[in-house]
């Protein structure tokens, strides 16, 4: 990491960091992740789930750290409103 | 560059409200209403309110009519930071004639550190009553010395004494206005236990965490492993932790005072047009840089303070995380101030502060007395020049680095961003 620059700060010029990224993910019978594409789950760390933005555009998500099979740590979620998963950086 | 002296053992000096309280202390009759300061900026929101506004539902943050609304009889109070400012230091002044290691918090927070006053003044109480009879003094010395003190301030400090400022502080907070608690030696855990873990420096995210966790005092946090804590609340809970269990003993550090270097400049008639101000501002700088004190030095500090029309004041203070002799440089936080925060009305007075000084010139590094300043300017502009460089070549910015944008977010992905490095 760098000293930030004099420049102005200007949204436009922001990136997003941690953007969660579109992933298949396979459940076992209580909803827990079982695979996250080809790769299996070896243990949930922790599950917790955000409703947030109620008054604008509702967010909902169900989210489970996981280690992975090989010792990776991921983040996944599941979007509640269209089923869909992502991963995300820990 | 001398060393800063620090002590392990502390007394913790702790006036609440501190700026509310001066202005009680010049207006009479104040006191005994309902009032509120208003922030030092143009929000025009409260900074400060007293308990007896407070029982009546007005808080800080409130907007003015929100207050009015709930209190019709409150008096507010525009706010005079160097008034402020002028008095905390005289205390500091005051406190630095019992301990030379004093260390300033926020306003009305000062630590002094006691290590070796026993064999001045003897036990912590005899020198915990030293302090109350220094700051008795200091508040009738500043109300003979021609200040209009209707009512003494005097009444409602807090003091503390422990080992560490942390045991201090929290000493210093329980204690009752004008009255003083000692931690003795090796007490420091069983006192810290039954306190509330109000008193740890808590972000509103990890005190309801705590709450909803039930752990209520420092006791029942410290008994928890020091390895769970921090798996729960990171790197943070750590440092929590250890504080809850009296194991970080933070030293008073001293300060380093040097004579500032000041600039001033008077206006024939108030001015209140912001490029007429820049425009002194820019003057004040050119000749603050060219003091002989300030030579072979860079600017580690300034202080603008503006005297406004109808005895009100502005005040700016800049630290700067990378030290300047650059005239550009120095000013181009003070503009910023100027323009998001300006003064509330037309400047009659214009003062300029260079108040803390770093070794060496980044300008002239053969010369420079500090060869890790100047190195780590010369490092810093290497970076630049290679950024530069890069983007020359290839048309875009590809240096980045990360702000902060939510950083309370709850959704991993509004934390934090990127931004171009643009040296």
């Amino acid at each position: 990491m760098v000293a930030p620059s004099r420049a102005p700060l200007r949204v436009d010029r922001l990136r997003a960091l941690n953007v969660p990224q579109p992933v298949a993910v396979e459940c076992d019978v209580e909803d827990r992740p079982q695979t996250v594409g080809d790769v299996t789950v070896a243990t949930v760390l922790e599950s917790w789930r955000i409703d947030d933005e109620w008054w604008r555009q509702s967010i909902t998500r169900c989210y489970h750290e996981v280690i992975l099979d090989g010792g990776r740590r991921v983040v996944l979620f599941e979007d509640v409103a269209t089923g869909e998963w992502f991963a995300q950086m820990p | 560059m001398p060393q800063r002296p620090t002590s392990s053992l502390a007394a913790c000096v702790w006036i609440p409200l501190f700026p509310l309280r001066c202005e009680e202390a010049r207006r009479e009759g104040l006191a005994t209403h309902p009032t509120a300061l208003l922030a030092p900026d143009l929000s025009r929101k409260l900074w400060q309110v007293s308990p007896l506004a407070r029982h009546t539902g007005v808080r800080p943050g409130m907007t003015v009519s929100q207050a009015i609304g709930l209190c019709p009889t409150l008096r507010l109070c525009e706010p005079d930071p160097v008034h402020y400012d002028e008095r905390f230091a005289s205390l500091l002044a005051a406190l630095n004639e019992i301990s030379p290691v004093v260390e300033s918090g926020e306003l009305g927070l000062a630590y002094l550190g006691t290590d070796g006053l026993e064999g001045i003044y003897g036990t912590p109480g005899r020198i915990v009553e030293v302090i109350k009879r220094t700051m008795e003094s200091w508040n009738v010395g500043t109300s003979e010395a021609g200040c209009p003190f209707q009512r003494s301030i005097f009444p409602s400090f807090r003091l503390g004494w422990g080992k560490g400022k942390f045991a201090a502080w929290v000493a210093a907070s329980r204690a009752k206005p004008g009255e003083a608690i000692v931690v003795p030696p090796g007490g420091e855990r069983k006192f810290l236990s039954v306190q509330p873990v109000a008193v740890l420096p808590l972000d509103p995210d990890t005190h309801r965490r705590l709450r909803q966790l039930g752990i209520r005092t420092l006791g029942a946090l410290a008994a928890l492993p020091e390895e769970a804590v921090t798996a729960q609340f990171g790197a943070a809970g750590r440092q929590l932790w250890r504080l809850a269990a009296g194991h970080t003993v933070e030293p008073v550090v001293g300060r380093n005072a040097p004579e500032p270097i000041v600039a001033a400049l008077t206006f024939f008639t108030p001015v209140g047009e912001r490029d007429l101000l820049e425009r002194a501002l820019d003057q004040l700088i050119a000749r603050a840089l060219k003091h002989p004190r300030r030579i072979g030095w860079r600017v580690q500090a300034v202080r603008l303070r503006a005297e406004i029309e109808g005895g009100r004041s502005w005040l700016a203070d800049i630290l700067f995380k990378d030290p300047t002799a650059d005239a550009a440089r120095i000013a181009a936080p003070l503009r910023t101030r100027l323009e998001q925060a300006p003064p509330p009305g037309a400047v009659e007075r214009l003062v300029l502060e260079l108040t803390a000084f770093t070794p060496g010139t980044a300008e002239l590094q053969l010369f420079a007395r500090d060869a890790v300043a100047a190195a780590r300017a010369g490092q810093r502009r290497a970076l630049e020049s290679a950024a530069r460089e890069i983007q020359q070549r290839i048309k875009r910015s590809c240096l980045y680095h990360v702000i902060e944008v939510q950083p309370w977010s709850r959704l991993p992905e509004r934390r934090y961003a990127l931004i171009d490095f643009e040296p």
